[in-house]
C-alpha cells in the first residue's frame, strides 16, 4: 500500500484529467452516501423490530436477515440487471401484457445504490442488534415510565445510546460500497474502483491508477476516523451491571404483518429475489463441472489460509497496538481500497521476486494474493479482535507477569485465550470477503488458478449470465455456514441471562 | 506460524503445477473468453502431447501483468480478440518475432504484422443489427451516415472502453483523419438513445425492444444468437437484422482475434506450434462454426451457419494501421463525452 501511496506521487502520468478523478469521485462519493443512509435506517429499523418486538417469523429473521453477507455485490448485480433488464424477459412481457414500463434502470448510480444497499444492509443490522441486545433494560423501562413509547423510546432513547454501533456499522458499508469493483463495473457506474483498474490497465500507468485510489485511502481514513471518535464517549458495560431481560412488545394485528411483510422485504432483495433468478436461469445452461470443481477447491485454499494469515496478523497488530495504536489504524485503511489497489501494488515487487526465484511463480503469486487479501481485510478483522482483547485488562497482564510469564508468554497465556471467539469470528468474516472477492484476484492469480468469483465474471463479462449463476450460487453454498454461525454467535443471550 | 503458512503455500504452488519429468508445456495468456476454445485447447494436447497452462483475463490486465513480470514472465503465448491489445503488447516490448513459413503463408498479410510480432487467426466485423421494420439497408451502408441527424437518440452502443470500439474508431481515424473522425464520434453521442450499458448482446436486444434502432456490435455476437439455442435470442434476430456499413467504400471494418510469441517464452517452440494449431485450417473451421467468427485464411471458407453472414466486403485496411490508432481513439471518446 504505501507502495501505491508512492507510485502516485512521481513518475509517469498519464492523460488523466482531474476532471476525470473529480467525476469518479463524485460518483463514488454520492454512492457512498446512499448506500449508507439506505443501509442505516432499514439495518436500524429491522433491528429494532427484531429485539425489541414479537410477531410472526421473527425467531427466523433474527438470524436470517443477515443472511445476505453470503451472496457477493457482484452476483446481486447480475440478478437484478438481467431480471430488470430494458430487453429482458420481465420488461418485454409488462410492455406488451400491459402497455406500460418500469421508470427505471437498474444500470445507474440509483440500480447500483439499491444492490449494494441490499447487499451490505447486513453490516448495519448486526451491528445494532449487538447493541440493542446489550442495551440495559433499566433505562428503556425509565423512559417508558416517563411517558417515552414505542417509537419514540428507539428515537430518543436506543438510537443516541447506540449510535457507536451504528457508526460502526455504516462506516463498514461505506467502505464495502468504496471497494466494490465487481459489480458497479457490471452495472456500467464509473466510480473510483473502476477508475483505478481502468488506468492501470488501459492506460498502463500505475502512477494513475494510484491517483484515483488516493481518494478512496483518504475516505477510508475519514470513515475510520468517525467511527473511533464516535466510541469515545461511550461508557463500556461494567461488570457489575444487572442485567435483566428485555421486555420485548408483541405487535398487534396492524403492525405485526408489517413488521413482518418489511423484513421479508429485506431479506427478499438481499438474498431471494436475484438468487432465485439465477438459479432460474441456469435451467437451460450446462456446466462446466471439472472447472467449477477446481474453483470450488482454489477458493476454499485461499479463503481459509488467507483467513488464517489475516487473523495472525491482526492478533499480532492488535496485541502491539498497546504501544503502537497508530499501526492498527493504517493497516485499515486498506479496506475502502478496491483489492486491484493491493494487487496493482504488489505487482511491482513481484517482478524483483520473479527475477531472483523464477520457477516458483505459482506459489509466489498465491503468497502476494494472499498478502492482497490481508492488507485488504485487516479492518474487518481487526474490529472484532480489537473488541475481544478489550476484555483483558491490565491487571490481568500482570499478574501473568508476576507469575514468571515474559511479555510474549503473558500475551500467549491470557490474550489469546480470552479472545479466542472474536478470533474465529474475524476468521469467518475474512474466509467469507475472500470468498467473495474480486478485482485482485483477477490480477494476481497464477496459471491454471480460478476461483468461483473469477469464473463468475468471465462468464457475466461475456454476456452468458445464465453460466455467471453457478459459480455464484456456490460461493454463496460455501459461505452460507459461516454467515450463519457467525449471526447466531452474535445473537448469544444476553450476559446475565 | 509464518513459516508453516509460506511452506503449505509452497507446497500447494509447486503440487498445482505439477509436471511428469519431461512434461512439455506452453504457457497461454489469453484474452479470448469463449467456452469453444475448450475443445481446441483439448485438441491440441492431444495431438502434440503438449499440456497448456492457461491464464484467461482482459486483455489490458494480461499485458500490464506481463510488463510487471519482466524478463521472467513465465508467459509463451499471448492470445486476444482484438488488435488493439496485440499493437499495445508489442509497443511494450512484450513479444518476439517469429518466423514461420506456416503462419505467412496461411494469415494474408494485412491481417498480421509485417515483421511477424503477431498474427491473426480469426476475424470479426464490427458492424450494425437494425430494426428492419424501422430502418433501410441503404441508410445504414455507410459508417459515416450513423453520425447523420436521422438517427438521433436512435443508436445503441456500448462503452469506450470497449477494445472493439476502439479498433473501430481507430479504423476511422487512419482513414478520414482526426478532425472527420472526430466529428463522427461527437455525432454518434449526440445519437446514443442511452448512455452506454452493457454489452455488444444488450446493444442488440435493446433494439428488439424498441430502445432504439441501430445498434453496433461485432458480427460473431449475432451469428451467435441467431444460430444459437436460446429461443429468445432467436426471436430478437428475426426482428433484427445485421447489416454491413462500408468504410469509404471499400468494405466493413474487419478486426483480428490472435497472438504472438512472448519475448521471454520459456517454451518458445511449443508456443510456435501452438499458434500455428490456432492457423491451421481445422482449428479456424472450428472457431467459425462454434463462434461465429469468419476464418482469415481465404482458402478456409466459413462453415455453415456462419456462411451466410459472410458474404459482405472486408475492408483491406491493415490491422497494425487501425491498432495503433487506439490510444488517440480513447482520448478522442473521452473527449466527445462517450462514456
Amino acid at each position: 500500500m504505501l507502495g501505491v501511496v508512492g507510485a502516485a506521487l512521481g513518475r509517469d502520468s498519464a492523460d488523466i484529467a482531474v476532471r476525470d478523478i473529480l467525476r469518479y469521485g463524485l460518483t463514488s462519493a454520492w454512492l457512498a452516501l446512499l448506500v449508507g443512509t439506505i443501509t442505516a435506517v432499514v439495518g436500524t429499523l429491522a433491528a429494532w423490530l427484531v429485539v425489541m418486538h414479537r410477531f410472526p417469523g421473527r425467531d427466523l429473521f433474527a438470524w436470517a436477515l443477515a443472511l445476505p453477507l453470503a451472496v457477493p455485490a457482484f452476483a446481486l448485480a447480475y440478478g437484478y440487471a438481467d431480471l430488470f433488464d430494458v430487453a429482458g424477459a420481465l420488461r418485454m412481457g409488462l410492455r406488451d401484457e400491459m402497455g406500460f414500463d418500469l421508470p427505471f434502470e437498474m444500470r445507474s448510480i440509483g440500480g447500483a445504490a439499491f444492490i449494494l444497499s441490499a447487499a451490505f444492509y447486513p453490516y448495519v443490522y448486526l451491528a445494532m442488534r449487538a447493541a440493542f441486545l446489550n442495551q440495559s433494560a433499566n433505562v428503556i423501562e425509565a423512559a417508558n415510565m416517563l411517558g417515552c413509547s414505542g417509537w419514540r423510546v428507539l428515537w430518543r432513547v436506543a438510537l443516541p445510546m447506540a449510535r457507536p454501533a451504528l457508526a460502526a456499522g455504516v462506516a463498514l458499508a461505506a467502505m464495502e460500497t468504496l471497494a466494490d469493483y465487481g459489480a458497479v463495473q457490471f452495472l456500467s457506474v464509473q466510480t473510483l474502483t473502476t477508475g483505478v483498474v481502468r488506468a492501470w490497465s488501459v492506460y498502463g500507468s500505475t502512477a494513475s491508477a494510484a491517483r484515483f485510489a488516493l481518494p478512496l485511502l483518504a475516505a477510508a481514513a475519514l470513515l475510520l476516523w468517525v467511527e473511533r471518535a464516535s466510541r469515545k464517549g461511550r461508557t463500556h458495560e461494567s461488570g457489575k451491571a444487572r442485567w435483566r431481560a428485555l421486555a420485548v412488545q408483541p405487535l398487534g394485528r396492524l403492525a405485526a404483518p408489517l413488521a413482518f411483510a418489511f423484513c421479508l422485504f429485506l431479506l427478499t432483495a438481499g438474498l431471494l429475489l436475484p438468487v432465485g433468478w439465477l438459479v432460474w436461469n441456469l435451467a437451460a445452461t450446462s456446466p462446466d463441472w471439472p472447472r467449477l470443481i477446481g474453483a470450488v477447491r482454489n477458493s476454499l485454499f485461499l479463503g481459509s489460509i488467507g483467513a488464517l494469515l489475516t487473523v495472525a496478523l491482526a492478533t499480532m497488530l492488535a496485541l502491539g497496538t498497546r504501544r503502537l495504536p497508530m499501526a492498527a489504524r493504517l493497516a485499515s485503511l486498506g479496506y475502502a481500497t478496491p483489492g486491484a489497489v493491493m494487487a496493482i501494488g504488489l505487482l511491482a515487487p513481484a517482478g524483483v521476486i520473479w527475477t531472483i526465484a523464477p520457477g516458483s511463480g505459482a506459489a509466489i503469486a498465491i503468497i502476494l494474493l494472499l498478502f492482497a487479501y490481508a492488507a485488504r481485510l485487516m479492518a474487518a478483522a481487526l474490529e472484532p479482535i480489537d473488541a475481544g482483547l478489550a476484555r483483558v485488562t491490565p491487571s490481568m497482564i500482570h499478574a501473568a507477569r508476576t507469575l514468571g510469564r515474559s511479555e510474549t508468554g503473558a500475551a500467549l497465556a491470557v490474550d489469546l485465550p480470552i479472545a479466542r471467539g472474536a478470533m474465529l469470528t474475524a476468521g469467518l468474516i475474512v474466509f467469507i470477503d475472500i470468498l467473495k472477492e474480486l478485482p485482485a484476484t483477477l490480477i494476481l492469480r497464477p496459471f491454471n488458478f480460478d476461483t468461483l468469483a473469477v469464473i463468475a465474471n468471465n462468464y457475466a463479462l461475456d454476456e452468458r449470465l445464465g453460466q455467471a449463476g453457478l459459480p455464484s450460487i456456490l460461493i454463496i453454498i460455501l459461505s452460507l455456514p459461516a454467515v450463519i454461525w457467525l449471526t447466531r454467535r452474535i445473537a448469544q443471550a444476553r450476559p446475565g441471562t | 506460524m509464518v513459516a508453516t503458512l509460506m511452506g503449505t503455500a509452497i507446497l500447494a504452488g509447486c503440487s498445482g503445477g505439477e509436471k511428469a519429468a519431461g512434461q512439455q508445456e506452453v504457457n497461454l495468456y489469453t484474452a479470448r473468453h469463449y467456452d469453444s476454445d475448450q475443445a481446441l485447447y483439448d485438441r491440441f494436447t492431444k495431438e502434440t502431447g503438449i499440456k497448456i497452462n492457461r491464464i484467461e483475463g482482459k486483455a489490458d490486465e494480461l499485458v500490464a501483468r506481463m510488463k510487471s513480470e519482466g524478463a521472467n514472465s513465465p508467459a509463451d503465448l499471448f492470445i486476444t480478440a482484438d488488435a488493439g491489445a496485440l499493437w499495445r503488447a508489442q509497443k511494450e516490448g512484450l513479444f518476439q518475432p517469429v518466423k514461420s513459413e506456416t503462419l505467412d503463408a496461411r494469415i494474408p498479410a494485412n491481417l498480421r504484422e509485417p515483421a511477424g510480432n503477431w498474427y491473426g487467426f480469426t476475424r470479426r466485423a464490427r458492424i450494425v443489427a437494425y430494426d428492419a421494420a424501422k430502418v433501410k439497408p441503404e441508410e445504414i451502408d455507410d459508417y459515416a451516415k450513423l453520425a447523420a441527424p436521422r438517427f438521433k437518440g436512435k443508436i445503441c452502443v456500448r462503452s469506450s472502453d470497449s477494445v472493439y470500439n476502439l479498433s473501430l474508431v481507430g479504423a476511422l481515424i487512419e482513414a478520414w483523419g482526426p478532425d472527420k473522425a472526430g466529428q463522427w464520434v461527437k455525432g454518434i453521442v449526440a445519437n446514443m438513445a442511452r448512455p452506454p450499458e452493457g454489452g455488444d448482446r444488450d446493444q442488440i436486444r435493446a433494439v428488439a425492444a424498441g430502445v432504439c434502432e441501430v445498434a453496433l456490435t461485432n458480427s460473431y455476437y449475432y451469428v451467435r444468437m441467431a444460430t444459437g439455442d436460446d429461443a429468445a435470442d432467436r426471436k430478437v434476430t428475426e426482428k433484427v437484422k445485421l447489416g454491413f456499413p462500408s468504410l469509404d467504400g471499400k468494405g466493413a471494418h474487419v478486426n483480428i482475434s490472435g497472438g504472438g510469441i512472448a519475448k521471454n517464452a520459456p517454451n518458445r517452440d511449443n508456443a510456435v506450434k501452438l499458434l500455428e494449431f490456432f492457423a491451421s485450417a481445422d482449428s479456424q473451421k472450428h472457431i467459425s462454426a462454434n463462434n461465429g467468427e469468419f476464418p482469415a485464411s481465404p482458402d478456409v471458407p466459413a462453415p455453415p451457419p456462419v456462411d451466410t453472414y459472410a458474404k459482405f466486403t472486408a475492408n483491406p485496411m491493415s490491422a497494425a494501421a487501425f491498432a495503433a490508432r487506439q490510444p488517440e481513439a480513447q482520448s478522442m471518446m473521452s473527449a466527445a463525452g462517450w462514456r
